[in-house]
Parts: structure tokens; C-alpha cells; sequence
């Protein structure tokens, strides 16, 4: 067997805080293969991306790149080696094209160059995906930055490429698109670390597979010889629980109308849309990005000010205008957590205050620290934050731990309506399925909860009805009962929603 | 209290501008001692430098805000000046007190302005306020037409001697406040498990030396009307800011307004308000600078804005919105003026004290960049 590009001893990372987030980790990469790499919220994953990447050095341990020991001070270093990294937020230049993005890191002196396109269109064909260079990345959908960065990162002539995430945030199709990037590189004799959460594409992906637990290697195989329960277990530490105890059998839910929508609309990317929730009901919406999902949220949210079209709550217009929602008590978690969601500077008790912070305070106007320290604390204890005090300031939490602060800043006040929006992006499976039994608790409480999620596996498992969204309109509903994800993805991509119209003829 | 804990309540990035304030204070009172023999910390020196001071004090406070809420006003100067002008121009016929509410309310129609077309068209604020410190400062020269305006009728005058002239003993004044501040850090402390919160020694230090201040300077210990305004108004603002729903919301605003929108603060009020608070704290202090002098000079408080910026700067205010501290900016502003007053004092000529000033607030903000870990709050 050839020898490894790359080769990780014993490194152990201690961040300046008491922090440990490797505790002495192995890790090799082969040139021409995938290295599927998992772990938890917290178990160390990013820490070794950025070990990798040159972005942060390790406190102990050697790394051997090409036979020679290395230590990247800088992720500038790591790249000149021959190390690209991908990283989950994807670091692109919102004001410049495609073009320029891809070829940002290059030397020379001209803002443009002839040979560029040439190497783009070569580009394109290694990675098998077609872009226009010209459009400015800042109108790019989400799905299609992830593929410029991949471009970027393989601009620059990589043989090992660490991919941390990169469908996180994608939909099916353009999941596929990234896979057929990675398995064209590998043939090509590329080494690719794959980070993901999700099990399904590493089995299908990866020729290796790493498990990280707590700083420490849980798992070390060959793909072929594992399956994907071995690899949850390997995660999670023990024997998983799958998302399917939420499946149960559930009544059909007959309480009172809760939520009615007619004909809410917002230029071209929502389209009239009607829908209603019950009380108690959860209702999913399911759908390719792009498909207005989010934008729907936004608009019944209050959160869209070009929205038009009627939003009834128990029979009451919906005030326009996100400080009307929250005093009627609905709630939004927002797509983003970083973005939209959190505060960056504050703690994880000043962040889950926020929404209804008249209520712990004396006459509305005079703050409660006692009260609001322990609604943070509370919350901790609730949803499980992997956190030391409610004083952690929220920029210090890992991805699934600050998702876990946006959700939970929505426990502590009366809510009727609750929106979720991609509540489970980017985290892991313990801390997910702590997600959407809570959502199935307030459910049962009383609450509807409209939510979206373009793993339509979960939808399946935690609604009660999904509705499939499509180019910004609603295009066929079904009892969570009677569907599968595979008629789901179907009608979210537009082949079952053909047949549904040619179901209903219009003559 | 743990290392940790010392070092963000007494790190250089926490503290440094007392520290500069102190270590500023006592290089300039050395070298008067030893080179004039002049008493640099005389109570009247001390309190001279707190009314020349005030002014930008005032007017920082309200920056201090408008920068947290993510905001900008480079306005302020110009706005000053424009009430200075409205009162000095319509004190004579309409007297003292209606004159200032039009200044006032004109001060506040300038804010509703700017925050309406940053808020509404989504213009920057530096580009907008930019524009109307151009602009105010045009209408500034057409009330005055170019000319000094001075009040002739000594009634009026004397309200405005009344008004911002005559001292205010101050010692009762020092030891409640102070008092207050030792008791409330001493109460924090007292409820510290219930309210896991750190003892608030800023506030106990704060407080103790107020105390010593009224001790050492007896009941004669007088300061001019403007520095008690600026006091009681930072003493609010600060209170608001650190104990209220409406502080907590004016940094989150700050700090990501977006979120803030999405938990249901009512962000564009905030910012709005912010840009009121600021033209209308401008507006007031152009009433107390045109009855300090009776008159108003076309020129007036011309560059003034960048002070009362440097004032918030040095006082470790975030560009960037979501962090900033009026009490902090309150002492940038005293360490600007104790430097302007040191150079009068040892005589060195103002041509040096430009480059000093400058200096000295690069250096601030290279500590505050630079320095330690990134915290954004009061």
C-alpha cells in the first residue's frame, strides 16, 4: 500500500480557556480515496478541520504531510502545501463574481486575466457542475456558493481537500451535484476528508470512515466493513435511538383551527399561498431550497414587510410586523442561528430572554437577573446544551448547542404558533432527535407548529401533514401517514407533481 | 473572584481609559509641580476642566448610545450650533424659555430626519449624517447670516445666567451617589448566589471614590450647572442601559439587529430613537454653549463631532455597534479635556496638542482591538 498523504499522531488540541478538544487523535488520508469524518456537536471534528487547515496549530502531537513532519502556522501555509479546506460557513466574497472568487487566491497584479476562463471552463469539467462566472456570489442561492467554494478550494490545485459540511445546508439535488464533485476528484487521485452528519452519504461516499467522540478516535474502518447503525453507535456512545420512536401512530388532529392563510404572497419568490394549522398539529413543509419554505415562514412571521395576502390567528389578523407576532404569541427559529437567530456577545441567558424579556422583568422595565439566569439555566438543563454556566457567552457554543439556544429562547413564554425553520441543519443526531421530541411535546401541548427541513425523514417522522413547496407555491399535501420520502422527493423535484396535474386535468 | 474575573473588570481592556486618566493626571501634576509650582489638582482647576468637558460629555453619552444601537452621527456639532443659533435669534423676542423649546424642537426634528432616511431609505448612516452636518451647517450661517448674533435684552440674559451660569455645591450631591453605588454593589454581593452575578466592583470603586471626592473637597466643593446636567444625564442614561428591558434591547440591537428583529424587537423604533436622542442631547447642549456666551458664532462648536467620536472611542465604544459604555465615554471625553487643559497649564503652545490627542486615541483603540478577548457589553 502506498503511504499516506497525510498522517495525524496523537495530536491533542487545549484551548487557552481549559477547553480539551483532542485528547490524542489519529488520523490518516490516502491520495484517491474519501475519509468520511463524524462525531457529534463538540467531539472535535472542527478543531482537527482547523488543525488541518492551518487555521489554529495543535498543542501536541506531529503531523506528517507527504513524509515530511509539518506544522501550518497559517491556513495560507496549509494551502501552498496543497491543503484546501472547505469550511461550513462558507468564507466567499459577496461583491465579486464567481469568477473572482474562484481565483481569488491567485498571484498576480490584474483584477482580470484571459487565462481564467480557460482554467474555470477546465474547472467546471473536473467537477462536472456548470455556473455562470459572472453572476456576483451575493445573488447566488446557498446551494450554489457551496459549489463555488469548492471551486475556490480546487482553484488553487489541492491534493487533499477537507470538506467540513458541505450538504449541511443543501437539498437533495444539489447534495447529488457534491457528490459527483467528490467521487470525480477522488478518481482523479485526490485525498478527500468528508465531514458530515449525515450516515446515509458517508456509507454511500466514503472509503474510510473516522469517529470522533469526546476528543478521542471512537471508530476507525474501512466503509465497506460497517453499516450505519455501527457508525451511530460509534457517535452516540451507547445503542441509538432512532428518529422512529416519534413515529407512532398518531389520532388525526381535530382540535380548532389555529392558523388560517389566504393568499399570502411576496413578489416571485412566494407566489399565493393558503394553508391552515390546528391547534396541536404539525404541519411539515417539505421542498427543494429555493422553494419559498423559508420565505413563507417569514412572511406569516411578520417578518416580510412587501408580504401580501391575510394571516388569521384564532380568528384574529395577524399583526405586521415581528414585534405583533411575538405579542401573539408566535414564535420563529430562523434558518440561520448565526445570522438571524443569536446575539453574538451576549450570554446564553441574555439570548434566551430576548423574545419575552417584559415578563421577567419588574413593571415590564426593570431587568431580573435572578429570573432571567435561571430561565438560561433552565434551558441548559432542558435541551441538554453542552454548555458550563447560562453565563457562556454564545459565540463560544458549538453549532448544535447555539441551534439548541435558539430554540430554547421560544420555551418560556406563552407561545401558540411555533415555526421552525431547518431546526435541525448541521447538528447531530442526539442533539436533533432532542429537538423534534420537544417539538412533539409542545404539539401535544396545544402548540401548531409549522416546520421545515429538507431532511424529509424527519418531516415523516415528527408531522402530522406536509405540505410540498415548489418555485414559491404550495403543490400537493399529504397525511404523514400516507406518504413516503420517496413520493416526497418526487413531488418537492417536480416529477410527482407532473403526474399530480396530469391526475386533475384541466379540461 | 477568580484571575479571570480580576482581569475583566481590571484589564487594560476593561479599565484602561481610568487608568490613562489617572496616569495622565498625575504626569501632568508632577511636571506643573516641579516646573511652575502651580497646584495642578486645585478644586478649581479640577472643576474647570469638568465644565470644559461637559459639553462633549453630554453629547458623547448620546453617541455612546447611537453607536451601540450600530448607528452613526457625525451631525451633533452642526446641530449644536443650529439651536445655539435658533435661541440666540428668537431669545430677544420670544424669550428665554419658549426660544430654547423651538431650539429643542428642532434639535429633535433634525434626529426624526436623519433616523428616517437611514431607517427608511437604507442609506448609510455616516453618508447621511455626513450630509446633514453640511447641510445644518449651511442653515447655521443663513439664521446667523454669516454674522455673530449676540442677545441684547438683559432680561433674557440673566435667565441664561440662571440657567447655565452659578455653581452647585455638590458635596450632599457626591455622597448619595456614592453612597447609592456602594450600597447597590454591596446588595449585588449580598444577593450573589440568588443572582449568580459577579460583584460589580466598577461600581463599588465608583462609588467610594465619589465619597472620597466629597470628603476631600468639604461642603465649599462647588462645580458649574452644565457638569451637574452632564452628570444626571449619564447617571440615567446609564441606569437605562444597564438595568432596563429598553438597555437590553438597545444592544441587542446592536449586536445583531436582525435577531433582534426575529425575537420581536421593534428595531427601526430603537434605531429611530437613538438618532432623536442624539440630535436632541445636541440640541440641548447648543442652548447651554449660547448662554454661556450669550451669542452665538457662526463657527461654533465647527469639528466638535470628532471630540465627542473620540470621547466614545476612548472610552471603548464599539464602531461596530453592540458594546459601549456612557460612564467610559464620560471619562474619554475628562482625558481629552485634562490633556487640553495640561497643555494650557505647562504653557506648551496648542501645536502639539493636536498630534498628542490623536495619538493618544489611535493608542486607545489599538488596546481595545488588540487587547484580550472580545466582549461586547457595559
Amino acid at each position: 500500500m502506498d503511504a499516506p498523504l497525510l498522517q495525524l499522531r496523537k495530536v491533542e488540541k487545549t484551548f487557552p480557556n481549559g477547553t480539551v478538544a483532542l485528547r490524542g487523535v489519529d488520523f490518516d488520508a490516502y491520495a484517491g480515496r474519501v475519509h468520511g469524518l463524524l462525531g457529534a456537536n463538540g467531539a472535535g471534528k472542527s478543531t482537527l478541520i482547523n488543525i488541518l487547515s492551518g487555521a489554529a496549530p495543535a498543542s501536541r502531537g506531529t503531523i506528517v504531510w507527504r513524509g515530511r513532519e509539518v506544522a501550518f502556522k497559517t491556513p495560507a501555509e496549509a494551502n501552498a502545501a496543497g491543503i484546501a479546506t472547505i469550511h461550513q460557513h462558507i468564507p466567499l466574497a459577496p461583491t465579486l463574481s464567481v469568477l473572482e472568487n474562484i481565483f481569488l487566491g491567485r498571484s498576480g497584479m490584474w483584477r482580470h486575466n484571459p487565462g481564467e476562463r480557460i482554467r474555470f471552463e477546465a474547472l467546471c469539467r473536473d467537477v462536472g457542475y456548470a455556473i455562470d462566472p459572472d453572476v456576483l456570489v451575493a445573488d447566488l442561492p446557498i446551494g450554489k456558493r457551496q459549489m463555488v467554494a469548492i471551486m475556490q478550494a480546487l482553484g488553487g490545485g489541492a491534493d487533499l481537500i477537507v470538506m467540513d459540511e458541505p450538504t449541511a445546508s443543501l437539498a437533495n439535488e444539489e447534495r447529488e451535484i457534491v457528490y459527483q464533485a467528490v467521487r470525480r476528484l477522488a478518481a482523479q487521485g485526490k485525498g478527500i476528508v468528508f465531514v458530515s452528519h449525515f450516515l446515509d452519504e458517508v456509507v454511500a461516499l466514503t472509503d474510510q470512515v473516522t469517529v470522533l467522540r469526546d476528543g478521542r478516535e471512537a471508530m476507525r474502518a474501512k466503509t465497506k466493513d460497517v453499516d450505519e447503525r455501527a457508525i451511530a453507535e460509534a457517535i452516540v456512545g451507547k445503542a441509538v435511538a432512532t428518529l422512529d420512536h416519534l413515529r407512532e401512530d398518531r389520532a388525526v388532529v381535530t382540535g380548532p383551527e389555529l392558523l388560517i392563510v389566504r393568499n399570502l404572497a411576496s413578489g416571485d419568490k412566494l407566489r399565493p399561498v393558503s394553508l391552515q394549522v390546528r391547534r396541536g398539529e404539525i404541519v411539515g413543509l417539505a421542498g427543494l431550497l429555493g422553494a419559498g419554505r423559508s420565505e413563507l415562514l417569514l412572511a406569516v412571521f411578520g417578518a416580510d414587510r412587501h408580504a401580501t395576502g391575510e394571516v388569521m390567528l384564532d380568528g384574529e389578523p395577524l399583526p405586521r410586523s415581528t414585534a405583533g407576532a411575538v405579542r401573539a404569541d408566535v414564535a420563529l427559529v430562523p434558518e440561520d442561528r448565526k445570522t438571524q437567530g443569536l446575539i453574538p456577545g451576549f450570554e446564553i441567558w441574555r439570548n434566551i430572554t430576548l423574545p419575552h424579556l417584559d415578563d421577567t422583568a419588574f413593571g415590564r422595565l426593570l431587568t431580573r437577573r435572578e429570573t432571567e439566569w435561571a430561565r438560561g439555566a433552565a434551558a441548559i438543563e432542558k435541551l441538554r446544551i453542552k454548555a458550563p454556566s447560562p453565563e457562556t457567552v454564545v459565540d463560544e457554543l458549538s453549532g448544535g448547542n447555539a441551534q439548541k439556544v435558539t430554540v430554547a429562547k421560544w420555551l418560556f413564554g406563552a407561545v401558540k404558533l411555533l415555526l421552525l425553520d431547518e431546526p435541525t441543519a448541521g447538528i447531530d443526531v442526539g442533539a436533533k432527535a432532542d429537538i423534534l421530541a420537544l417539538t412533539r411535546r409542545l404539539a401535544e401541548s396545544g402548540v401548531g407548529v409549522i416546520i421545515v427541513s429538507s431532511e424529509f425523514e424527519e418531516l415523516l417522522a415528527v408531522c402530522d401533514r406536509i405540505l410540498v413547496m415548489r418555485d414559491g407555491a404550495i403543490v400537493a399535501e399529504r397525511a404523514a401517514s400516507a406518504t413516503s420520502e420517496h413520493e416526497l422527493v418526487l413531488l418537492a423535484g417536480g416529477r410527482g407533481a407532473r403526474g399530480e396535474r396530469a391526475a386533475h386535468p384541466i379540461h | 473572584m477568580t484571575t479571570k474575573d480580576w482581569r475583566r473588570y481590571f484589564g487594560l481592556r476593561e479599565a484602561g481609559v481610568y487608568y490613562a486618566l489617572l496616569l495622565l493626571m498625575a504626569i501632568i501634576g508632577l511636571v506643573t509641580a516641579s516646573s511652575s509650582g502651580a497646584n495642578y489638582f486645585s478644586a478649581a482647576n479640577l472643576t474647570n476642566i469638568l465644565y470644559q468637558a461637559s459639553l462633549v460629555g453630554m453629547m458623547g453619552v448620546a453617541m455612546t448610545v447611537i453607536l451601540i444601537t450600530g448607528n452613526f452621527d457625525l451631525s451633533v456639532a452642526s446641530v449644536a450650533a443650529l439651536s445655539g443659533a435658533v435661541l440666540i435669534s428668537l431669545a430677544g423676542a420670544l424669550g428665554f424659555w419658549p426660544a430654547a423649546a423651538v431650539a429643542m424642537l428642532i434639535a429633535i426634528g433634525v434626529g426624526l430626519l436623519n433616523g428616517a432616511i437611514v431607517q427608511l431609505l437604507g442609506i448609510n448612516a455616516f453618508i447621511v449624517t455626513l450630509g446633514t452636518l453640511t447641510a445644518i451647517r449651511g442653515l447655521v450661517l443663513i439664521v446667523t447670516n454669516s454674522r455673530s448674533l449676540m442677545i441684547e435684552d438683559p432680561a433674557v440674559k440673566a435667565q441664561m445666567v440662571a440657567f447655565e451660569g452659578g455653581r452647585a455645591p455638590i458635596q450632599a450631591a457626591l455622597f448619595v451617589i456614592g453612597g447609592l453605588l456602594v450600597a447597590g454593589a454591596a446588595y449585588a454581593r449580598f444577593r450573589q448566589k440568588k443572582d449568580k452575578t459577579a460583584t460589580p466592583w466598577g461600581a463599588a470603586i465608583g462609588g467610594v471614590a465619589l465619597i472620597g471626592l466629597g470628603l476631600l473637597g468639604g461642603p465649599s466643593l462647588s462645580v458649574a450647572k452644565p457638569v451637574v446636567y452632564t452628570a444626571v444625564y449619564t447617571l440615567v442614561v446609564w441606569f437605562v442601559l444597564g438595568f432596563t428591558t429598553i438597555g437590553r434591547r438597545v444592544y441587542a440591537v446592536g449586536g445583531n439587529s436582525e435577531a433582534a428583529r426575529l425575537s420581536g424587537v421593534n428595531v427601526g423604533l430603537y434605531k429611530m430613537a437613538a438618532f432623536v436622542l442624539c440630535s436632541g442631547t445636541a440640541g440641548f447642549a447648543g442652548i447651554l454653549f449660547a448662554s454661556r456666551l450669550g451669542a452665538i458664532n457662526p463657527t461654533a462648536l465647527q469639528g466638535a463631532e470628532l471630540t465627542v467620536i473620540a470621547a466614545a472611542i476612548l472610552g471603548g465604544t464599539s464602531l461596530f455597534g453592540g458594546a459601549g459604555s456612557v460612564v467610559k465615554t464620560l471619562v474619554g471625553a475628562l482625558l481629552l479635556f485634562a490633556l487640553a487643559n495640561g497643555f494650557n497649564i505647562l504653557d506648551l503652545g496648542a501645536n502639539y496638542q493636536g498630534l498628542i490627542e490623536g495619538t493618544v486615541v489611535v493608542a486607545a483603540a489599538a488596546i481595545y482591538t488588540v487587547g484580550g478577548a472580545r466582549r461586547r457589553r457595559a
